[in-house]
């Protein structure tokens, strides 16, 4: 695939690079929202029934 | 942007139009499947509702051991988040991307965040109840992972709901709303009878290992359900470098411009009382039957049943009516009139000793509800000015939901302090409810005065207000 620089071009989807950013950015904050939530989780589990132990 | 990205990126350029999840803009007209698919918000949202009202009431209570007092804090926790529902509403309404999407990504964050909570909540539920090494560690852990599990779903809950309904008011036009009301609330219906069927049978053998499949598997439904929902409904629309730079109106303006609306006021007033009105027995049903009428257990459930039951036909009546070009108000009043004749009909049950006339009365106040229901919902979507169908659905959202929680403790205050006055000793152990029951017809009789100058309003001029 050719490089993503040149802005006004449309690829196959039909959508240009700052819209395929904008849409990846949704992908990226709900893998770190799912992050923050497993890290929370383990947290509470560990204090409920502490593994290693 | 780093190397990962940089590939994901070319994956997502790649890909064909089929993969992403923008609608298909040549299509006229939305069909039956796209809002039938769109309603699956509604689904979870009656799933994660009688999760936490329900099955979670009682199984903190009698299963890990929770005080009442705080099992009724940790439930009235979402009802905090309802006001928050004008802001959403508002937000999704000026909402500027490159993409053109303004209620996709506000579906996308609140099924996130409904699922971080649902995610938390049988974790933070058993370190709540002190079981296993939880008893070590300080007790603030456990209620502060416990109001925050409780409040994300709570905000989920009202994020998803308020921009499915707006975006439910972008996709169709004013004759096809009364259909699509109808169905989001039969959705809503569905979403929390079979849930709180499949959540009694599945958690009949408690385990706290039981407790975590059930939460968590409800998580992972409700991703699953809002992503079918949210696929290709609003397409990609190209922003030009003018209106992505355009200042957005702020929420005091917008909120501003929509109560100079013609009977804003009066509209959401209406809506307030009769929705409190309706709520106000909700969790007086079952103990008014067994308590008074002596039922028994298996028949009381069956009330609640029956008042659903009650709705649905409401509903169905109001959908009927409403499409065949009925005034949403009138039959938003006609619900208030039939919900004080099944009040009185409940209130006579008690003297008369009779089961039958009672269940009859919760029959019709079912009813009377998803008439009321209907109506309001139907109207806020129509009356919705030309931009703000986010605030308009937001704003009914906020009050509808505020007042049902309202009513549903002020319900209960009212009867125990009812119960309490020596005055009304004459009445009998009914007269608690008895009270109650009358300070809805009040209520009903006073959301019926609030309306009814709109009802000549719509009859006047039958244009958008």
């Amino acid at each position: 695939m050719d490089s993503l620089d040149d802005p006004n071009r449309v690829w196959p989807t039909g959508l240009t690079i700052k819209e395929s950013e904008a849409l990846h950015r949704h992908v990226i904050d709900g893998a770190r929202v799912f992050f923050a939530i497993s890290l929370f989780a383990h947290i509470l589990v560990y204090i409920y029934s502490p593994w290693l132990k | 942007m780093n190397s990962i990205s940089q590939r994901a990126m070319r994956a997502w350029v790649g890909l064909g139009p089929r993969f992403l999840p923008f609608a298909d803009a040549a299509s006229a007209g939305v069909p039956l499947s796209r809002l039938l698919r769109l309603s699956l918000v509604q689904v979870s949202v009656g799933m994660s509702l009688v999760l936490m009202v329900g099955t979670l009431n009682r199984v903190m209570i009698v299963e890990l051991g929770i005080s009442a007092a705080l099992v009724a804090t940790m439930i009235a926790l979402p009802v905090l988040f309802a006001p928050f529902r004008v802001l959403i509403g508002q937000s999704s309404d000026t909402h500027v991307s490159v993409l053109g999407w303004k209620r996709v990504p506000f579906l996308f964050n609140g099924t996130m965040v409904q699922f971080g909570g649902l995610a938390l909540m049988p974790f933070a539920l058993l370190v709540l109840s002190g079981g296993g090494a939880a008893k070590d560690y300080p007790v603030w852990i456990g209620q502060a992972a416990a109001a925050l599990s409780f409040l994300l779903v709570g905000a989920g809950v009202h994020t998803t709901q308020t921009v499915a309904l707006a975006l439910a008011t972008d996709l169709t036009r004013d004759d096809r709303r009364p259909k699509v009301v109808g169905l989001m609330y039969v959705m809503l219906l569905v979403g929390t009878i079979a849930s709180a069927l499949t959540f009694g049978y599945l958690l009949e053998e408690f385990t706290p290992g039981r407790l975590i499949q059930v939460i968590q598997g409800t998580a992972v439904v409700t991703i699953v359900l809002n992503g079918i929902a949210l696929w290709k409904q609003e397409g990609l629309k190209r922003m030009t470098a003018a209106e992505l730079a355009a200042p957005q109106p702020r929420f005091r303006h917008s909120f501003g411009r929509y109560m100079q609306g013609k009977a804003a006021r009066r509209r959401l007033v209406a809506v307030g009382l009769g929705t409190m009105a309706f709520g106000m027995q909700d969790v007086l049903l079952e103990p008014y039957g067994g308590e008074i009428l002596g039922l028994s257990v298996a028949d009381t459930t069956k009330l609640t049943a029956a008042l659903a039951g009650g709705g649905l036909i409401g509903f169905a009546a109001a959908s009927h009516v409403l499409s065949r070009g009925a005034d949403a108000f009138a039959i938003a009043g006609l619900g208030t009139l039939v919900g004080i004749l099944g009040f009185a009909g409940v209130i006579a049950a008690a003297p008369a000793g009779s089961p039958m006339l009672f269940a009859a009365g919760v029959i019709v106040i079912g009813a009377g509800g998803g008439l009321f229901g209907h109506g309001t919902l139907t109207a806020a979507m129509n009356h919705a000015p030309e931009g703000q169908a986010g605030l308009a659905l937001g704003a009914w959202g906020a009050i509808q939901a505020t007042a049902a929680g309202l009513g549903i403790a002020l319900g209960g205050i009212l009867r125990d302090v009812a119960m309490s006055m020596g005055a009304l000793e004459g009445l009998g152990a009914a007269r608690g409810y008895m009270i109650v029951y009358a300070t809805e017809i009040v209520l009903l009789l006073a959301t019926f005065a609030a309306m009814s100058s709109l009802f000549r309003r719509a009859g006047n001029q039958s244009s958008r207000g």
